[in-house]
């Protein structure tokens, strides 16, 4: 069906216009007002319990989920003891309740005088003794002199209506695509219903089927992931099938992976499984795999092509983070770094340079999270710029990647092809863009997973594309923020290497393609084509989602 | 879990990177955006080989040379005015890089930072450009150019507007040949190339000029000296000569009849360095500019020169060159007491509901002689005229003017030329004119810029 009537075809495009008006505006309302909502609902950062000292009857807070305690001024909990180890014990809640396990002390951790072998539950009114202190635990309320202070009702943005609004945005960008090319087509509502069963289905099954009390960043993830669906949509509809599957997937891998976090032990026994599974997994990518535009990075399993290292992502963040008191007991860094360079080392045979970047800043996310240790962060970056000399001194081809970087305009139809495209369309866009399906940076090479930022720009314009990138920088500064809140050092340190990861990956695809880096050919998280990459993507959004307090909260009852 | 905490300011470097990063992107978007989306491959401006959706290129007239239509580039319904105009306005591809269509893109398009290259209102979004030309003095100029190759321009130097400029060999800009860019024969050689503003040629006598000026400034007793012309003179072992004999030449009568014999002389006499210095002081060597577009450089260059070759680069031969344009801005200086005016060609620019964001104005530039020096020029050009090419030309208009002809060598005619202006207050007008493979200045350039300055006279009364 063709609109050639001018005067309603002008009419259209003005509408569409508005509509591309509209979509950023409501976006940034709807993205500040999830973040500003998962800032109000978190805990405040009282004391959950008390420790009082048996002897001098000084009051302790135990202000966090897990908390270390000894000589050393870096713990949680300091005892100024000479006879407590420097880092003595932690003492840890889990929805079973409080349990001290002994981190290696000297003289040992005693609770009601049985020493501690492993771990130990310990309850209000027991005394923990380290040394030649003794700690009794307590609830705040048996504190008469502790004013429990009142806690102020905070509203925040009704989750239903946030995603209402997400469904909004969905429906103006659906309308964009079904005029897309002048033509009008019934075809992107598939996309746009499938997208919207999804949402809802995921809202009613976490927030009144499981009681869960937030629902801010599967909104935001949904919101990201429509915007990338519909804007493929404009290069034909049926392109989006694969990634509504994998958006399916992605939705059941968090969900799946929410359930696993819940239960550390499990995760825990799990975590070497994890690691020897991912291993594996690049083995079996080297072995099967088949050369793709110069990487080794796919393989087929019967009619579906999948990319293993989109998934080992998960187990790379699984493998390098552990809880508080296995942190204190197995402090050096030799099983994680061994892990990680097996993982570079695989990604540089698949000559897979992007993600080798990604899985190496996350590793130094990681291990300087473990460690704290600037030193070995140091040594780990020299040695790494000495192997990346190393690779351009004797792999030329390597370094020829990089000649067009900062001077892509001198090589417009080489090297610099993709890029000046990218900036070209980019401008063309304007604040606004021209249109889902009216761009032409489509037609060149990997516009809708490499070079996706461009075609943001170029159809929706300047606007909302700044939205996507700074909204995946806040998931990462959210990520942070809530490092002290989380239940354990697993989630802290989890979800602070999955944002990261996020954000580093969003760093290359953006200036990747707009040359502020050279070209490195990762994914544009959430939006990007890409099935595995989608999929993958979900399940670290479920490592910040499990770091979230509130995740594994019963709703409360007012 | 505390330091699990502060160790978490980690990523607060990551996230300044990002930051940066995305900063530089967006301060080249905001500085560079223009440029970025001009380019010759953005489909969203040459949709179909044609600048789909800009703005209308207009003539003093507001006769439309180039328009928008259903998404197509549409020019003048007049072939010989398409032809005419071609090299100002430019092609739709954009390879015509010395033409409005290209280098006026951004404008023509309408792009802006914010909305980009989408019109909203599914009009164009692009502005409409006048120029100062006059596209019947063109089409003239191009008619009586015929089949030949070469450059008519033409200015009026009291007030800067640009009235003439044509280019040939040139195409149809609406019909353009299909083999315009797979043709190997080169029977297309140069023709994207605008000779008013990019082409240099040998310029022959019209140098002449130049050496006079020279002269006039560095030979006190000029007038009264005269030269033995008896047909050729042996300078360093190498024979200048002349058309004929002329015997004994003053030096006005010398230039009239332009004898090479006397002006050799003069070069030789006045030295390698003086004339050096009085070429680059008119003009030569270096790039004029027209509405932001440059021109070729005219070339005057005796370093290390012969005698004899010295004499030679007098008359306008050896390794000079000179530029249509640069000839025209010449003239207009002698004309205006030897400060030009600096010719423009846009008149205004003027984006859509109206507004207008740029419009044409007279500006002065550099002063190229001595007022002095062009007085005492402009009364032997005129004397050339009245006594030499005849008042029959330019009637009533006291033109004073040069002709060349200038030899290429290899087999080739000579260059013809004829550079000059109307000194009457009430037609202000200066012209350069050059004719490849013709007969001699007079009878090919002065034909051209008699038909002219006799039509834009006329326009401008």
């Amino acid at each position: 069906m063709t609109l050639n009537n001018p005067v309603i075809q002008n009419i259209i495009n003005l509408v569409l216009y508005i509509f591309r008006i509209i979509v950023p505006l409501i976006s940034i309302l709807v993205i500040s007002k999830c973040f500003t909502s998962m800032k109000r609902g978190r805990r405040k950062e009282d004391p959950v319990v008390i420790l009082e000292d048996m002897v001098s009857h000084e009051v302790i807070p135990v202000l966090y989920w897990e908390n270390s305690l000894g000589r050393s001024k870096s713990c949680d909990i300091v005892l100024h003891d000479p006879t407590v180890s420097r880092d003595h014990a932690v003492l840890m809640r889990r929805e079973s309740g409080w349990i001290v396990t002994d981190t290696g002390s000297k003289s040992g951790t005693f609770v009601n005088g049985t020493k501690v072998k492993d771990r130990m539950q310990i309850l209000p009114g027991d005394s923990i003794a380290m040394g030649s202190t003794a700690l009794m635990l307590k609830r705040t309320s048996d504190i008469k002199n502790s004013k429990q202070p009142k806690r102020k009702v905070r509203h925040a943005a009704s989750p239903a209506g946030l995603l209402a609004a997400t469904t909004l945005i969905q429906l103006l960008l659906c309308v964009q695509a079904c005029f897309a090319g002048g033509k009008f087509s019934y075809l992107p509502a598939v996309p746009f219903g499938a997208i919207f069963a999804m949402e809802w289905l995921l809202y009613l099954f976490s927030m009144k089927g499981l009681g869960h009390v937030s629902f801010e960043l599967e909104t935001i993830a949904f919101l990201l992931s429509g915007i990338g669906i519909l804007l493929i949509s404009g290069t034909g509809v049926k392109n989006t099938y694969v990634q509504l599957g994998a958006l399916f997937g992605g939705v059941l891998l968090f969900c799946i992976m929410i359930w696993f976090l819940s239960d550390l032990d499990r995760v825990m026994r799990w975590r070497l499984a994890i690691g020897i599974f991912a291993v594996l997994l690049f083995a079996a990518n080297l072995v099967l795999a088949r050369e793709h535009n110069g990487a080794r990075n796919w393989i087929s399993l019967g009619p579906v092509s999948v990319q293993p290292s989109e998934f080992i992502k998960i187990a790379f963040i699984f493998v390098g983070t552990s809880t508080l008191d296995r942190l204190q007991t197995a402090k050096n860094l030799t099983g994680f770094i061994g892990f990680s360079a097996v993982c570079m080392g695989a990604l540089f045979l698949m000559r897979d340079f992007g993600t080798a970047c990604v899985f190496f800043v996350t590793f130094l996310i990681i291990a300087f999270m473990r460690s704290g240790s600037v030193r070995t962060i140091a040594l780990i970056c020299a040695v790494a710029v000495f192997g990346a000399f190393l690779i351009l001194k004797f792999k030329p081809y390597v370094a020829q990647r990089f000649e067009a970087w900062r001077h892509v305009w001198e090589h417009v139809n080489e090297s610099g092809y993709q890029q000046t495209r990218v900036l070209s369309y980019s401008a063309s866009g304007g604040l606004f863009g021209l249109g889902i399906g009216n761009g032409s940076l489509k037609s060149v090479f990997a516009s809708t997973s490499d070079l996706v930022f461009g075609m943001v720009c170029e159809e929706l314009g300047l606007l909302l594309a700044i939205v996507i990138v700074l909204t995946l920088a806040f998931l990462m500064f959210y990520a942070r923020s809530d490092v002290t809140r989380s239940r354990s050092t697993f989630y802290s340190i989890s979800s602070c290497a999955a944002g990261g990861m996020l954000l580093f990956q969003t760093c290359l695809n953006v200036f990747g393609a707009t040359d502020v880096l050279p070209m490195t050919g990762v994914t544009l998280p959430f939006i990007s084509l890409g099935g595995s990459s989608m999929v993958a993507v979900w399940g670290l959004l479920a490592f910040i989602k499990a770091s979230d307090e509130r995740t594994y909260a019963a709703r409360r009852k007012s | 879990m505390k330091t699990t905490g502060s160790r978490s300011l980690i990523l607060y470097i990551l996230g300044m990177a990002f930051l940066f990063g995305l900063g530089v992107f967006l301060y080249g978007f905001a500085t560079e955006g223009g440029s970025w989306a001009m380019q010759p491959f953005n489909k969203h401006l040459t949709t179909g080989g044609q600048l789909a959706n800009s703005g209308k290129i207009l003539d003093r007239n507001n006769v439309v040379l180039a328009k928008s239509e259903n998404g197509k580039r549409v020019y003048n319904s007049d072939e010989t005015v398409r032809r005419a105009m071609l090299h100002t306005v430019g092609d739709s591809n954009g390879y015509i890089s010395t033409g409005i269509q290209y280098n006026y893109r951004s404008e023509l398009s309408g792009y802006n930072p914010i909305t980009g290259l989408a019109s909203p209102t599914g009009k164009s979004g692009g502005s409409d450009i006048k120029l100062t030309l006059d596209s019947a003095l063109c089409k003239l100029a191009l008619q009586k150019l015929g089949s030949s190759s070469g450059a008519v321009v033409l200015y009026n130097y009291k007030t800067g507007e640009m009235l003439c400029s044509v280019s040939t060999p040139n195409f149809d800009p609406s019909n353009p040949p299909k083999d315009l860019n797979t043709d190997k024969t080169g029977k297309y050689n140069g023709v994207y190339l605008d000779r008013v503003l990019s082409s240099t040629y040998t310029p022959g006598s019209i140098f002449k000029v130049v050496t006079s000026a020279a002269a006039i400034e560095n030979i006190p007793d000029l007038d009264s000296r005269t030269w033995e012309c008896n047909g050729s003179i042996t300078i360093n072992g190498n024979k200048i000569t002349d058309v004929a004999s002329y015997g004994t030449l003053s030096f006005k009568n010398a230039l009239a009849k332009s004898s090479n014999v006397a002006f050799a002389q003069i070069a030789v006499e006045l030295g390698a360095d003086k004339m050096t210095e009085m070429a680059n002081s008119m003009g030569f060597n270096r790039s004029f500019d027209l509405d932001g577009i440059s021109t070729s450089k005219s070339v005057y260059k005796v370093d290390g020169a012969a005698a004899n070759e010295l004499g030679w680069s007098g008359v306008g031969q050896y390794t000079d060159l000179t530029n249509p344009f640069h000839m025209m801005v010449m003239m207009g200086a002698i004309a205006n007491d030897g400060v030009p005016v600096k010719p423009y060609l846009i008149s205004g620019i003027t984006a859509p509901f109206g507004l207008t964001v740029r419009s044409g104005h007279t500006w002065t530039g550099d002063r190229l002689l001595k007022a002095a020096t062009a007085e005492k020029l402009k009364e032997y050009m005129r004397y050339n005229v009245s006594s030499y090419y005849g008042d029959g030309l330019f009637p009533g208009l006291a033109v004073c003017a040069k002709t060349g002809t200038a030899e290429v060598g290899g087999g080739k005619k000579p260059n013809g030329w004829m550079v000059g202006f109307s000194s009457n207050e009430k037609t202000p007008l200066a012209f350069a004119v050059v004719v490849e493979n013709s007969r001699s200045g007079i009878s090919s350039a002065g034909q051209i810029a008699s038909a002219l300055m006799t039509a834009a006279a006329k326009t401008i009364k």
